[in-house]
């Protein structure tokens, strides 16, 4: 195979660079892919994977540089442009609409010409079938999309793009959301393409996949390119993981972090989970047996790649969703039946993991933002009404406590910057120093200022004797501030480290490396 | 430009320029455009009678309204006020009709609870639906209206039968005159009081309750309300019972008050106009009142039209129509260019 491999360029990039307001998602970035081979593209989660792949997809507008299909510059790219020129990217969530049929979805989504201004049922039909059995998918052109399984609409995703003529298919982490057979079946096909001339760009998170199939693997840090397609005979699964975490020696925690620890003899135990499952879940592995326990003034780090199962493990902590199965202690007493709001009632905190769909209501002013969940504690009798005046000095008092820079009480909350959103919700859920605190990606795309501000929050609070629990896929983050930290991988806590941590490790285990 | 014009102007657009669309619609098919303003006017308010007619009609659509604002508000889409005013006034005539020798004191003041407990049950119906069983409250609500108009025939025709009327409309007897609060035009100090305690009553739940804020929390973004605690099953079945409360308070007020009676059939565009109202009024009590009055003066002009021109009352349902099409198109586009403003 070596001796026919093509030596044709069919995507080059120079300097692309992505922002999204303060934040640099992508600094400028120049690479080139040849035709007919399996690239791979990883990183950790913020690293800039998938704003590159929007660029070139033409669904987003670089911020600077170029890049050119098969030799030609694409200027002002637009989705239907990129699709003329034979790139097309298969998305993380799917666009087919779940109500048509097979035939119906692809006709409408596809780029593929258009038969006619009219059409039947059975035309329609009978136009796709071709396509549908040269995928060898065994699905009928007349079945609904919504009755398919998974793995099917992300193969018709593909029959999609081809049957546009693609010539270079990106595909956004194809395998999250597919079973290990599912996996092998998906890359079967991959490979199957690849001996047909077609050129794939796969954004992976999982280093075995990434070794399984890759021709070539590039690996994004942090925005910066810091390794270039490579052919992979050449890169090793250890040197890979050091690359997409980042070359560092062991990391010291904080001294704070022992210091508490060995001061006081016996602490209590705030919050525990006992053999704890959950529910099956579409979008990440359910919990299976998971028990932990953080003790009076100490920060337990929950590290993993993400999807791992994080949000059932904050969901089932927070009462968000109930447990299948498994005991929830909390503040000494078994909260495994309690509802989110009497969990709080008795000391429990959250910093939901997306400051803008979960944080804040962004349409509603700054004090209804941070007083309304607690409404009931500003009237002066059971049926009395709200003194709303009272509620803006609460209001007033947090926000300023938290260093939060806002002109009026007035001003909608999303008119703020994230840094100063993310205070918004610390003033919310600590300014009345919380016993037991999740705290969910809680300096997720802040700026370095912010984050720094974050981290002296927590840690104040863990001084204060709060139990918190850290969910983060920040590595620096984890090491700075945690006491201990576990692994989390497919819904299972698998390892757990103290300090001094150690990078490799940990990595190791959140992938699912043995050396 | 100072932030009341600018609210006014985007207030009053829609409502102009579904009268100018109107207006086009009348000059090209013959009508006299002057002659309809001159209806609309006397209808609405110059003449003899009409000023309290609008009053009238203001009265049930300001009730019906400041329901419908706390269900918009809770991001629910109870569209079924038109039964819970008919099960409303089934509560009221009930009453009144089965304890006709009991003391007036007694009677009102049941009869208007038992239309509001009525009209809350009959919207908690599409409230439980939706909550336990996620069935869209859209659907639900819309056809608990049919539900209600042919449960009230069946009432009428049956067990609550005026064996007094004869092939016209089925009706109720009528309600022994000292249990009304008005005479047949509809406008009595007890209604107005009635209208003044509801107006206090849905301006402290909505603004000054704990219950107000959060349904507000919840409408604007439940997610970002689950993850504060919020009870959002609790906050939704309220919302439901207090929009039905209201509007089936306006029923019992149809009943002790202008028609006296509980007919099939009656008053069949109320709960839809009540909802153009809260849209219009902005979702608060003070404003939802205000348009009231506008739409109540509209529905007396509707009314009185046909008389004094060649232009059917339906003329002006298009009209109608239209303000409440121009400002759902409207929330569309100020909602699309807020987001994009927040994006750059």
């Amino acid at each position: 195979m070596t001796a026919t491999l093509s030596e044709e360029v069919v995507l080059r990039c120079e300097d692309i660079a992505v922002a999204y307001g303060d934040v640099q998602a992508l600094h400028p970035t120049s690479l080139s892919f040849h035709k007919a081979r399996i690239h791979v593209l990883v990183g950790q989660n913020g690293a800039g994977k998938t704003s590159l792949a929007r660029v070139l997809a033409g669904i987003i507008p670089p911020q600077s540089g170029r890049f050119w299909i098969r030799g030609r510059p694409v200027r002002a790219a637009t989705v239907p442009l990129v699709r003329e020129l034979g790139l097309d990217i298969v998305h993380q969530r799917f666009t087919l609409p779940p109500n048509f049929t097979v035939a119906e979805a692809l006709e409408l989504v596809s780029a593929r010409k258009h038969a006619g201004a009219f059409y039947s049922g059975r035309q329609l039909a009978a136009s796709w079938r071709r396509e549908l059995e040269l995928a060898d998918l065994g699905v009928s052109s007349k079945a609904r999309i919504r009755d398919l399984p998974i793995e099917t609409i992300q193969s018709l995703e593909i029959v999609r793009a081809l049957a546009g003529a693609a010539q270079f298919l990106i595909l956004d982490e194809p395998t999250a959301l597919l079973s290990p057979s599912g996996v092998d079946r998906l890359f079967a096909r991959l490979k199957h393409l690849r001996e047909t001339g077609v050129t794939l760009l796969l954004i992976l998170h999982k280093l075995r996949e990434v070794m399984e199939i890759a021709d070539t693997i590039s690996v994004l840090r942090a925005g910066r390119l810091v390794l270039p397609p490579t052919a992979s005979a050449g890169v090793s699964e250890q040197a890979l993981s050091d690359l997409i975490i980042g070359e560092r020696a062991t990391v010291d925690s904080e001294t704070d972090a022992f210091a508490s620890g060995a001061s006081t003899v016996e602490r209590a135990v705030n919050l525990s989970l006992g053999d704890v499952s959950t529910p099956h879940s579409e979008t990440e592995p359910a919990l299976a047996a998971v028990s932990l326990s953080v003790k009076a003034g100490e920060i337990l780090g929950i590290a993993g790649v993400e999807g791992n199962g994080q949000r059932s493990l904050v969901d089932v902590l927070t009462g968000l969703m109930p447990a299948k199965s498994g005991a929830l202690r909390l503040m000494g007493r078994d909260a495994t039946k309690l509802k989110h709001h009497q969990r709080r009632s008795i000391g429990l905190r959250v910093v939901p993991f997306d400051r803008v769909a979960e944080g804040a209501s962004l349409g509603l002013p700054l004090w209804e933002n941070v007083t309304i969940w607690k409404a009931e504690k500003y009237r002066r009798s059971r049926f009395g009404p709200l003194r709303i005046g009272a509620m803006r000095i609460a209001a007033r008092k947090a926000l300023d406590q938290f260093d939060v820079q806002y002109d009026s009480l007035d001003q909608l909350a999303g008119s703020l910057s994230g840094g100063n959103m993310q205070r918004l919700i610390l003033a919310r859920e600590l300014a009345d120093e919380p016993r037991v605190i999740i705290a969910a990606q809680p300096t997720r795309g802040l700026d370095f200022r912010a984050t720094h501000y974050v981290w002296r929050v927590l840690r104040r609070l863990k001084r204060a004797g709060a139990s918190i629990i850290l969910v983060s896929s920040d590595l620096d983050e984890l090491f700075s501030l945690s006491d201990r930290i576990s692994v989390i991988r497919g819904g299972r806590l698998v390892a757990e480290f103290a300090p001094p941590y150690e990078m490799q490790g940990i990595g190791d285990s959140m992938i699912g490396v043995t050396r | 430009m100072s932030r009341w014009v600018a609210t006014g102007i985007r207030i009053a657009s829609p409502i102009v320029i579904a009268f100018a669309l109107g207006f086009l619609l009348f000059a090209a098919t013959g009508y006299d455009i002057a002659e309809v303003i001159h209806g609309l006017w006397q209808g609405a308010i110059a003449a003899p009678g009409s000023l309290e007619q609008s009053v009238r009609w203001a009265i049930p659509l300001a009730i019906i309204s400041f329901g419908i604002v706390i269900t918009l508000r809770t991001g629910e889409f109870n569209i079924g006020a038109q039964g819970q005013i008919l099960l409303g006034g089934l509560g009221a005539a009930s009453v009144a009709l089965l304890l006709p020798n009991w003391s007036p004191l007694l009677v009102i003041p049941l009869a208007l609870l038992a239309g509001i407990i009525f009209g809350a049950l009959w919207s908690a119906i599409a409230g439980v639906l939706k909550v336990w069983f996620n069935a869209d409250e859209v659907i639900n609500t819309l056809m608990l209206n049919f539900i209600a108009i042919l449960l009230i025939q069946w009432v009428t025709t049956g067990p609550l039968k005026d064996d007094a009327t004869r092939g016209e409309t089925a009706s109720t007897p009528r309600v022994d005159n000292m249990f009304r609060l008005s005479d047949g035009t509809g406008v009595s100090l007890e209604l107005i009081a009635i209208v003044v305690v509801a107006a206090a009553l849905a301006w402290i739940i909505i603004e000054r309750s704990p219950f107000g804020l959060k349904s507000k929390l919840v409408g604007s973004s439940p997610r970002v309300a689950a993850w504060q605690g919020l009870q959002i099953k609790r906050i939704h079945i309220t919302t439901y019972l207090l929009t039905g409360a209201f509007a089936g308070l306006a029923g019992a007020l149809e009943v002790l008050g202008p028609s006296a009676r509980l007919v099939t059939g009656a008053t069949p565009t109320l709960g839809f106009t009540a909802i153009v109202v809260a849209i219009v009024g902005m979702l608060r009590v003070p404003g939802a009142l205000a348009a009231a009055l506008f739409f109540g003066g509209l529905q007396a002009a509707i009314l009185f039209l046909p008389i004094v021109s060649r232009l059917p009352s339906s003329g002006l349902r298009i009209i109608e129509g239209l303000v409440a099409l121009l400002i759902t198109a409207q929330f569309i586009w100020l909602r699309r260019q807020h987001n994009r403003r927040r994006q750059s």
